[in-house]
Formats: C-alpha cells, sequence, structure tokens
C-alpha cells in the first residue's frame, strides 16, 4: 500500500547562520556605533584629547545646572501627578462598578495615543495668556482687562501638560495589575474577618503597589526624556529643560562636545530607572499565579456611581475632550484663537494645508517613505532577531535580544545626538539624507517591536517547525511555509504600530532633519514657532485619524490583545 | 531502512547531563521504547537521534552512516525520519489533507503519485471524511491519527514518537496503543517510541529500555523488565514492587527481619546488603501460620483498605519495614492483626544495584 520512499530531500547548504550573524552585526552597528562616539565626544575636547571639561561646564556653569534643575523638578511633579490622578482611575475602571468603565479606558488611550507635542500645542491654543480659548471665556466674566487665569507657558503650564500625557503610562500598568489580581485574594482575606478597608490595606493595595512604583518610574522617565512639549512652551517662557538644552547646543555655533556630555545623564538615569522599574514588576509574579481563579468581585459603589464618572470624566476634560474641541475649532475656523460658529466656519485651512503649504508635500513624502521603509525594515529585523531569540537558533541569542531591546534606555534626543555625530563623518556620511533619520526611526522602534513579535513566536509551538523539519523541510522552508503563514496577523500588527511610531517621533528628528527631509513632526514643531496654528490642528487632526484608525484595526485583529496603545512610545 | 545505533552518547546543557554515556542498538524494524520518569533523558535522547540537538560526546548511526557526533550533525530533514510529537503539531493553518502531503512535496513528487498515497493512507487511518477539515476542527483522537498519517506517508527510515499517547483521554489510550503496535506490524519501519507510561510501554514495544537519569538503567523485553528487574529502580518504577533491604547469607539466601529467605536473581556475596524485590501480589498472607516455614515472616496489618478487585495492605514487619500486600478480597483481616507472610522464593528477586 504505501511503498518505502528512500529518496530524502537533496542537501543544501543551511543559510541561515551567516545570515544571523549578519543581523546581530547591523544591531551592533546601529545601537553602538552611536553610542561609542557619543561616549567619544562627550569625553573629548575639540581636538580628540581626553578630558573631563565637558562634565565640569556641564555641573558648574549655570546656564547647564539650571536646565538639570528644571528637568528634575518637572520630572519629579509630574510623575506624583500622574500617580495622584491614575491611581484613582484604574481602581475605580477595574474594580468597581462605576459607570462607562469601557469609555474611560478608551478615552485613556486616545490620550495615550495622542503625540505629546500636539497636545502642547493644543493647550497653546487654550491657554496662552492673550488669545487661549480658556482665558477668553474668564476674561467674559471678569472683565476685559482682567489678567490671564492660566499662563501655558510657565513651569506649572510645562508640568500641567506633561502630567496629561503621561499618566496613561501609570494608569496602563495599575489597571493591568488590578485586572489580574484574582479577586479570591480579596475574597480570602474578606472570609477570614477583613472588613473592607482592611482588605484594601492589607491586600489590595499592597499587590497594586509595585505597579504603581513601576509606573512612577516610568512617568518621570517619559518626562525627563521629552523634546515637543518643554520646546514648545518653555522656550517662550525663557528657560530651558535638559533636552531643549541639548537641541539648543546643535544650533549655530554648534557645541557638540557638551551637547554629548549633557546626553550622557539622561542615558545613565534612564538605564538606571527601567531597571528600577524590572526589578519591581520582575517580584510581581505572585499576583499571576495559576489560572484557575474567578472574576474579581467589583467594589459597589451605590450612590457614588455617577460621582465617580464624573470625576474621570473631568479628569479627561483636560488630556482629551478641550484640546481635542480647541484642535477641531482651529481646523475649520478663519482664527485659530476664535471661536467657530456656523457662519464663520471653513475649510480654508484645510485647503491650504494640502494644496498651497509647499512644506506640507515634501513632509508628508518624507514621513510616507520613512514609515514604510521603517516598518518594513523594522518588521523583519524584529522577526528575525525574535525567531532567533525565542528559538535559541545560535549561541549568543541572549546578546541579540538584549541589543534589541537596548534601544529602550536611549532617549530620542540622545540617539538623535549620537546619530548625528556617527554619520557626519566619514566613512558613513549620511546626514542630510533620509537614511539618518531611518536609522533613528528604526532603532527607536525595534525593542517594541522585538518584544511584540516575541509574544507572536510565543504563541507557536516550536514543535510545529520541527515538524515540517523531520518530513524533510530547510530551517528556511519551515520559516517560509510554517512559521509564516501563522505569523502574519502579528507581523501586520506590527508593522503599522512602527508606521505610528515613525509618524509620531519628534526628539529623535528635530537634532536629524535638514530642509529636505523634514518631516510632518518636525513640520508641525515649525509650524508652531512660526504661529501657524491653524495648519497645525489640521495637521495634527489628520494624525490623530490615521493613528486611531490602525489602533482601532489592530485591536479587531484576536492575537495581538486588548491594548494596542500600550505599545507606543512617546517622543 | 537500517539500523540505528547509539555509541557512547552524551548530551550536557550547561554543568547538566541530560543524557550520560547512552549505547543502544535498535534493529530493523524493531520497536524500542525509551521508558523512565519526567527528566530521565528520554526526550533529549530522541531528539538527539532526531537531529534536533547536538550531542556533546558519542554518536548516532543509521545503518552505515554517522548521522550524530562531535564533529558534525547533520540537519534533521536530511535523516529520512518522522516523528510524531506530543502536542501533534499539526499544522492549524493547513487542512488534513494538506498537513499529511506536506512530507511529499518536499520531495517533489508527482501530483498523481501524491493523490494515490494520500487515498491509501487516509483509508488506513479512517480519516477520508475528514480530509478537507482543519486541525482544530478536530477531536484529540483524530489529530493523534492525523498526526500518525503524515509521519508514515513519506515512509521513513526511521519512525520517532515523544509520548503520543500522554494527550488523550484514557479509553481513546488504551485503543491508540494497539493502533500504534498494528502499524508498526504493517510497516514494520525502525521505531523509537518514548513514554513514562509502563502499560503502553509493556503493550508497544520489542524492546524496553528503561531509563534514569540520563542512563540507561536496563534493557529487555517487557517480560524480562517486568519478572527479571535487575535494579532497585526499576523495580520500583515497574509495576511498584516492594523492595526489602536484607543482609545476604550465601549466593541465594538474604536474612531479614528474623527470618532467611531464599531468592533468585543476582548472586549476593555473605555478609553484603542485598536489596530484595517483590511486588505485593505475589506475598501470600495468612492469619495461622503456614504449614511451611520456609520464606515466612510475620508482621502485623497497620491498614487494610477494599479496592473491589482486590484488599489492598500495608503491614510492618517486625524490623519496621513496610510492605504492601494485595490479596484476594475474601481475605478480610483487621488492622493490628498478627499476620503471616509467605515470600515464594521463584518471586523473591534479589538485585544487583
Amino acid at each position: 500500500m504505501i511503498t518505502i520512499t528512500t529518496t530524502s530531500p537533496k542537501s543544501r547548504f543551511d543559510w541561515t547562520r551567516p545570515v544571523l550573524w549578519l543581523f546581530a552585526a547591523v544591531l551592533v552597528l546601529l545601537i553602538l556605533l552611536p553610542l561609542s562616539w557619543l561616549a567619544v565626544f562627550a569625553f573629548t575636547d575639540k581636538s580628540r584629547h581626553p578630558t573631563l571639561q565637558n562634565f565640569i561646564t556641564l555641573f558648574s556653569n549655570p546656564d547647564f545646572l539650571d536646565p538639570l534643575l528644571t528637568t528634575a523638578i518637572i520630572a519629579t511633579t509630574s510623575a506624583l501627578i500622574c500617580c495622584i490622578v491614575a491611581a484613582p482611575i484604574s481602581w475605580l475602571v477595574s474594580r468597581t462598578d462605576m459607570p462607562g468603565r469601557q469609555t474611560i479606558r478608551a478615552l485613556v488611550t486616545a490620550s495615550f495615543v495622542t503625540p505629546p507635542f500636539l497636545g502642547a500645542v493644543a493647550w497653546e491654543l487654550l491657554a496662552a495668556p492673550n488669545s487661549g480659548l480658556l482665558n477668553q471665556l474668564y476674561r467674559l466674566f471678569a472683565g476685559e482687562d482682567a489678567d490671564a487665569l492660566f499662563n501655558i507657558y510657565s513651569l506649572t503650564g510645562i508640568i500641567f501638560v506633561i502630567s496629561c500625557y503621561t499618566f496613561p503610562f501609570v494608569f496602563v500598568l495599575v489597571a493591568n495589575a488590578l485586572d489580574t489580581m484574582p479577586g479570591e485574594l480579596e475574597d480570602a482575606s474578606a472570609i477570614l474577618g477583613g472588613k473592607a478597608w482592611t482588605t484594601a490595606r492589607r491586600v489590595t493595595i499592597p499587590l497594586a503597589l509595585p505597579a504603581l512604583v513601576a509606573g512612577a518610574l516610568i512617568a518621570f522617565l517619559q518626562a525627563m526624556t521629552l523634546f515637543g512639549s518643554p520646546a514648545i512652551l518653555a522656550l517662550p517662557a525663557g528657560f530651558h529643560t535638559m533636552t531643549t538644552k541639548i537641541w539648543s547646543l546643535f544650533q549655530y555655533p554648534p557645541k557638540l562636545e557638551l551637547a554629548a556630555a549633557a546626553a550622557v545623564p539622561l542615558l545613565l538615569l534612564t538605564i538606571l530607572l527601567l531597571q528600577g522599574q524590572k526589578a519591581l514588576l520582575g517580584r510581581r509574579g505572585y499576583s499571576v499565579i495559576g489560572g484557575k481563579y474567578g472574576a474579581p468581585r467589583r467594589v459597589e459603589l451605590k450612590g457614588w456611581r455617577w460621582a465617580a464618572l464624573g470625576f474621570c470624566l473631568v479628569v479627561l476634560l483636560n488630556p482629551v475632550f478641550l484640546p481635542y474641541f480647541a484642535l477641531l475649532n482651529a481646523a475649520f475656523s478663519p482664527n485659530a484663537t476664535t471661536l467657530v460658529t456656523a457662519s464663520t466656519a471653513t475649510l480654508h485651512n484645510i485647503v491650504f494645508v494640502f494644496t498651497e503649504l509647499s512644506s506640507t508635500q515634501l513632509a508628508l513624502r518624507n514621513t510616507v517613505i520613512l514609515g514604510t521603509a521603517t516598518a518594513t525594515i523594522g518588521t523583519l529585523l524584529a522577526l528575525v532577531i525574535a525567531y532567533v531569540t525565542t528559538r535559541k537558533v545560535i549561541a549568543g541569542h541572549r546578546v541579540l535580544g538584549f541589543l534589541a531591546t537596548a534601544p529602550v534606555a536611549v532617549p530620542g534626543i540622545v540617539l538623535g545626538v549620537g546619530l548625528f555625530l556617527s554619520y557626519t563623518r566619514p566613512p558613513f556620511v549620511l546626514y542630510g539624507t533620509l537614511w539618518i533619520l531611518l536609522l533613528a526611526f528604526l532603532t527607536i522602534n525595534l525593542p517594541s517591536a522585538y518584544q511584540q513579535l516575541q509574544a507572536a513566536f510565543a504563541t507557536i509551538h516550536p514543535e510545529l517547525e520541527e515538524a515540517s523539519r523531520i518530513l524533510g523541510a530547510t530551517r528556511l522552508q519551515a520559516l517560509r511555509q510554517i512559521t509564516a503563514p501563522l505569523l502574519r496577523t502579528g507581523v501586520i500588527a506590527t508593522w503599522c504600530f512602527i508606521f505610528i511610531g515613525v509618524m509620531r517621533e519628534l526628539s529623535a528628528a528635530i537634532v536629524l532633519f535638514t530642509s529636505q527631509t523634514k518631516v510632518l513632526s518636525v513640520l508641525i514643531y515649525d509650524l508652531n514657532e512660526g504661529g501657524d496654528l491653524a495648519a497645525i490642528a489640521v495637521l495634527g487632526i489628520a494624525m490623530l485619524v490615521i493613528t486611531f484608525a490602525v489602533v482601532l484595526a489592530v485591536n479587531q485583529i484576536p492575537m495581538s490583545g486588548g491594548n494596542a496603545g500600550a505599545k507606543l512610545r512617546n517622543g | 531502512m537500517a539500523a540505528v545505533e547509539l555509541r557512547g552518547l552524551v548530551k550536557r546543557f550547561g554543568s547538566f547531563v541530560a543524557v550520560d554515556d547512552v549505547s543502544l542498538t535498535i534493529d530493523h524494524g524493531q520497536l524500542v521504547c525509551l521508558l523512565g520518569p519526567s527528566g530521565c533523558g528520554k526526550t533529549t535522547t530522541l531528539r538527539l537521534i532526531a537531529g534536533f540537538l547536538e550531542p556533546t560526546g558519542g554518536e548516532i548511526r543509521v545503518g552505515e552512516r554517522v548521522v550524530s557526533s562531535r564533529a558534525r550533525t547533520l540537519p534533521p530533514e536530511q535523516r529520512n525520519m518522522s516523528m510524531i510529537f506530543q502536542s501533534y503539531a499539526l499544522w492549524p493553518h493547513m487542512t488534513v489533507a494538506e498537513n499529511i502531503v506536506y512530507g511529499l512535496r518536499l520531495r517533489k513528487m508527482d501530483r498523481d503519485m501524491i493523490a494515490k498515497k494520500l487515498a491509501a493512507i487516509l483509508a488506513t487511518t479512517k480519516l477520508e471524511p475528514l480530509a478537507q477539515r482543519y486541525p482544530g476542527e478536530l477531536s484529540g483522537g483524530q489529530q493523534q491519527r492525523v498526526a500518525l498519517a503524515r509521519a508514515l506517508i513519506v515512509g521513513p527510515e526511521t519512525l520517532l514518537l515523544d509520548e503520543p499517547l500522554s494527550n488523550l483521554d484514557a479509553n481513546l489510550r488504551e485503543e491508540m496503543r494497539f493502533e500504534i503496535r498494528r502499524l508498526h506490524d504493517e510497516y514494520r519501519y525502525t521505531t523509537v517510541y518514548v513514554t513514562h507510561d509502563q502499560s503502553e510501554a509493556m503493550t508497544t514495544a520489542d524492546l524496553i529500555a528503561v531509563m534514569n537519569a540520563g542512563k540507561i538503567d536496563q534493557l529487555g523485553t517487557p517480560e524480562d523488565i517486568y519478572a527479571r528487574p535487575e535494579s532497585e529502580f526499576v523495580a520500583r518504577f515497574i509495576g511498584a514492587a516492594n523492595v526489602i533491604k536484607g543482609i545476604a547469607r550465601d549466593a541465594s539466601h538474604v536474612a531479614f527481619a528474623g527470618a532467611t529467605l531464599e531468592v533468585v536473581g543476582a548472586k549476593l556475596t555473605a555478609g553484603q546488603s542485598a536489596p530484595v524485590a517483590i511486588r505485593q501480589h505475589e506475598i501470600q498472607l495468612s492469619t495461622q501460620a503456614p504449614a511451611s516455614q520456609q520464606n515466612t515472616l510475620k508482621a502485623v496489618v497497620t491498614r487494610q483498605v477494599y479496592l473491589g478487585m482486590n484488599r489492598d495492605y500495608m503491614v510492618e514487619t517486625p524490623d519496621g519495614t513496610s510492605l504492601r500486600v494485595s490479596t484476594p478480597t475474601e481475605t478480610a483481616v483487621d488492622k493490628g492483626s498478627e499476620v503471616w507472610l509467605t515470600l515464594p522464593p521463584e518471586r523473591c528477586r534479589a538485585l544487583s544495584r
């Protein structure tokens, strides 16, 4: 019946190893080269003689000490505010019977995916001292000559705006911890006689605390490394943060050594904080033991249900409702800071931005080219690395995985400085081309792409590939015929996220762009300097629409899970 | 087809020795079971044979060809083997038919031939009505048969099975054991079968290699392994025998709990400690002193459970050793009673390890 087939498939050279080593080399080049140049410049003078003078200047000159202090104040207070706001909201959404929980989650995701620099511009529209919509409203009541109620161009203003777009990081971590916390743990305390408050104090809060602290660290990190918001709000107010200071060192006459030195503390702090966060969340393992837990019991808020919802909505006024309203208003109004009415509504801004504004075409084209190229190359790169690390194909796969996640610890502006230093000199003169931006975006987006695809690989049992190998497929055939089709949805999702990530990136691009390589985010920043807020509103809304469309579409894909917004990185 | 030969096979993961100097010859057309508890190295051995792992030492030959050695390991696709995985590893994006013919397509076989072979194997495994379904739409037993069909259709020189039945429920498992043995008798592939279930090994294997801590503890026919265990590990692992620790009097007598037992099996040296295995249902239990005093012991019942088919006793000998005894249900003795145990000499096996 079945005859014996003795012909085994033809033996071929296994190309995988050389290919994998090539990828490892690419990674090393991508990450280690800019960081090495950063180190070289930070520790040398103009003629490349080793010196510590840069750091002495950095830590003695008030020009640098003030931004350092400012950054510390902004990061600390923002982190604190984020925790104070995010903790109660995540508890309400995750553990109570508050109405509209899903809506609140969606709205937090909306503030998550809003590029922070866009939020900062929107708040300019709302709370600039003279023209801000909220201040105009205030003067309606207080009289024409009253002082402005809000001044967004201030330390408080910056802290406020940064907190608006950073608190979702804390929310996601804490809500996630509370979601996965088994209800039985609380029930066990209750059955032993613990009253509601005792249970909360002895069980719920300790279990959620590591997530909250980890969230605070991430918020601190975000606030510290953000470029867009401080550049938009602090520079008009006449002061600097570390990121804007680094950027200003690139303006004529450039002081590259100082810029490199100033980037070093940012880098070291980021690494330290990420280590702290990892240690905190790493010990949290006990909250996910076993799988047979029931859904947590929801706390009944009774009469307070609607008050709780009101609280959440009032908080969300700030990152979502008010700014979106201001942007929409500006897009359709002849004057960005005048309330639009049915008779004044105009499409002029939209027509202007897409047909007359000469830089839009260029920026859009660059963004699409870079987005497509970065997403394609990045997905491919992440795919191969995720394969190597989950299947342990070559010795040293851990190193490869580490390299792929390492850029997480490199703030965008630090990477920008490193890339600038690496690629303005032979043998690689890439400055002024799109290539240098491609490298930057690739590096920045690699960690999340890698993590996402690694998770996708983990769901594919290695035996599926082995079954194909033992039946005669080479490793590449197994990858093409078995693994690739199974990974398809994960790959598409990753591609989309990188594309969005590229669109939102500002802090590395701001150091690396030239007039011919402007991208959308840089254009928005430029338009802000020129005061053209209506054009920003149009571009910003277009950007948000694309982002929401992708996030929604990806959330429909069952494999990639429900928290698509969490995979974006703010720059 | 050819014999598979393992020579001094060693596999280390860091400092952990998973496979420790294993030598084994599987003759052409034979079915050998690697049997042992989890972590004994049986699956690692199988994966070494398949070529998914490279050995740290030793070599694997198929016929005259060295397929694995420290210097060179032939990749799995060039070994002309087939494997059935614990998870079945059916590709969820392919139909049953596509799964089954995958190996033939890789061998660039022409379309008609593939269709003919597919029809034949679908008939053998009773899968015809399911050919166009996806694996996710099949029951566990059906998935198992698809995995079997996919492995057999390519006509491998060697067939490897990695705990193929562990995901099935008890009834189906028993049925599939005989099915695997039937298919083996039909095609006579050289087969290596990994399992931790001794009755699975008993029904399917020509030879059983009992593995412990990376080594083959005993190799023999199912009857050898059960009736003539050589080591304490094999005696306990196969059929959960009692192992008593006596002192050898001479080559075939052991002093234990104040009595002298005549034993068979390993040759003993007087004065040495001598482990002796005896199965629970081979010990006779009586309330009166038996007529012959040979190989008898006094003991006290410490537990008695009625199991339906038999009674399960725990008794304690004067030196404090606990023994399990299984008797017909008629012999009911209360806890605390004194009883006499008879350990038939031909059932007492002295162990060499």
